[in-house]
């Protein structure tokens, strides 16, 4: 029967998220150890912030820069009908700062980066180089997957801060050129209305995310089973992962946050 | 003894590998494991060093047992004991001299710039001067294996794992490897455990010898106690007839 085919598909799901849950809680406590105090690859760790950080620079400014666009075009309608101009620049500096900027920008990140990094981990592992580190008396984890993690949290944090100044400068850009407002006016909005805990926010939520990007798309690199079929599987898996935890954590953190 | 492998048992789910194997491998000896494809001879070896764990049994390694040791104090030991894989595992983010340079940095506690030096010289040994600045994928199988080989000898081992080292290459270049081998074994005392079916390698610098047959070691002896041997079995797997009493598995 179709309704027992669910269910029983349904519980096979749960089992699997638990599972890999499970896994990736223990993988983070591993980190966590080698994280006190710090013992990690050096070389590793510059590495990966140069092709994580600066690599992804280019992309992450292109899309603020129209996100600022877009929240300022779909403000526009308001500021006619309401004749709200001063409220333009606190408007959009407080929804990217909290929420728009951190979660786009993560989600940017998680496709780039993550896939990237899970793909990367997946094949070292089928090809049987972790075991190779191991064969030479190098735990992985302080040297490959510690490197990440702090590489991507650090990375997500500064990309999101600057991620956020573009969206701004994109926003009055557009404010400028569509709705025909003064800089001034946009900026003294901005500046007198935003609270320093909106910013701090955003940051706390982005180093969040970086982490938990990090946490999940090293686990489903390392615990890959089965080829290249596995590592397509491996990548799939982290990335809906990465999605639905930026998502989750996002709502958590809304709601906990000052 | 250095290495006592006692009645190991090995499963992987219901595929019996290993089935009561013992053997023993004495200090500075060239010890070959031979036998045929997929009896379990890399199986074996990733045991000595807790890459993979058996299911019953006993290994002993210096007179300590090792088998039930934690993933932690496995590390100590792979200091000790060398691996070179079957497929070279290099790291593909390095060159070949970042390659060899890492367990210098690691270990010897080498300064960067010291480490590649050593490394050099290192690949110098196995012949891969001209190819220091490559990346692994650039190369081919018995390229990466020659530098593999180098960035195992790097931990500067007491023990090595050869696993199938002169596959894949060329007479000559597998020739210079079964000296370098013979050569860790004079000259630095080093032991060897090299799985490998090239008979070249085997009837010039064996001291000993153990066949894996059916999961067990099915006869050990030194080399020419293989070369006059009258086993059937044995018989027909050096002459590499396709007739005769030998079962491989999946035929
Ligand atoms: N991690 C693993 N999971 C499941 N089965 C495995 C695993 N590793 C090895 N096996 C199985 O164990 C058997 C022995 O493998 P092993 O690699 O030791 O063969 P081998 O003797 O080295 O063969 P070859 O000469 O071809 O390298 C094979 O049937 C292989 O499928
Ligand atoms: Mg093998």
């Amino acid at each position: 029967m179709l309704g027992d085919r669910t269910i029983s598909a349904a519980g096979r799901g749960t089992l699997f998220a638990w599972r890999e849950l499970g896994g990736m809680t223990i993988l983070a406590g591993q980190v966590l150890r080698a994280l006190l105090p710090p013992r990690m690859d050096a070389p590793e760790l510059l590495r990966n912030m140069y092709r994580m950080g600066n690599r992804s620079l280019p992309i992450i400014a292109l899309t603020a820069f129209f996100v600022g666009g877009i929240m300022v075009i779909q403000a526009g309608v308001l500021v006619k009908q309401l004749n709200a101009a001063g409220l333009v620049g606190w408007g959009a500096g407080y929804a990217i700062f909290r929420e728009v900027g951190p979660m786009l920008i993560a989600l940017m990140f998680s496709g780039r980066v993550g896939s990237n990094n899970t793909a990367e981990l997946a094949t070292m592992t089928v090809t049987e180089q972790l075991d190779g580190l191991r064969a030479l008396a190098i735990d992985p984890i302080p040297y490959l997957v510690v490197p990440r993690v702090v590489a991507m949290t650090v990375c997500l944090l500064c990309l999101t801060v600057l991620g956020n100044l573009i969206a701004l400068y994109g926003g009055a850009f557009f404010a400028m050129v569509l709705l025909d407002l003064e800089f001034s006016t946009l900026y003294y909005s901005l500046v007198d209305n935003i609270h320093w805990l909106d910013f701090v926010h955003g940051a706390v939520k982005a180093a969040v995310f970086g982490a938990s990007i990090a946490m999940t798309s090293c686990y489903f690199g390392i615990s890959v089973r089965g080829g290249a079929v596995g590592v397509g599987k491996a990548v799939n898996a982290a990335v809906v992962a990465a999605a639905i935890s930026i998502v989750m954590l996002d709502f958590l953190l809304t709601a906990v946050l000052p | 003894m250095l290495i006592e492998f006692r009645d190991i048992h090995k499963a992987f789910g219901s595929k019996k590998i290993l089935r009561g194997l013992s053997m023993g491998v004495g200090k500075k000896e060239v010890f070959f494991i031979i036998g045929t494809s997929g009896v379990g001879k890399s199986v074996t070896i990733k045991h000595l060093i807790g890459l993979l764990r058996i299911d019953e049994g006993e290994i002993h390694f210096d007179g300590k047992r090792i088998d039930n040791l934690s993933e932690k104090h496995f590390y100590p030991i792979r200091k000790r004991i060398g691996m070179v894989f079957q497929h070279a595992t290099l790291f593909d983010s390095m060159s070949l001299r970042e390659n060899v340079a890492l367990p210098l940095r690691k270990h010897q506690g080498m300064r960067p710039n010291q480490a590649l030096g050593k490394a050099d010289e290192l690949l110098e040994r196995v012949h891969m001067q001209d190819f220091i600045h490559s990346a692994p994928a650039a190369l081919s199988d018995g390229m990466r294996k020659r530098a593999a080989i180098a960035r195992t000898l790097a931990m500067e081992p007491q023990i090595v794992l050869f696993d199938e080292p002169t596959t894949g290459l060329d007479p000559v270049n597998a020739r210079r490897i079964d000296r370098l081998i013979r050569e860790l074994s004079d000259e630095l005392g080093v032991t060897s455990i090299v799985v490998s079916h090239d008979l070249t390698s085997i009837f010039s610098i064996a001291d000993r010898i153990s066949f894996i047959y059916q999961g067990k070691a099915y006869k050990s002896g030194t080399r020419q106690e293989f070369e006059c041997c009258d086993d059937a079995i044995v018989r027909q797997f050096i002459s590499g007839d396709s007739h005769g009493p030998l079962e491989t598995p999946g035929f």
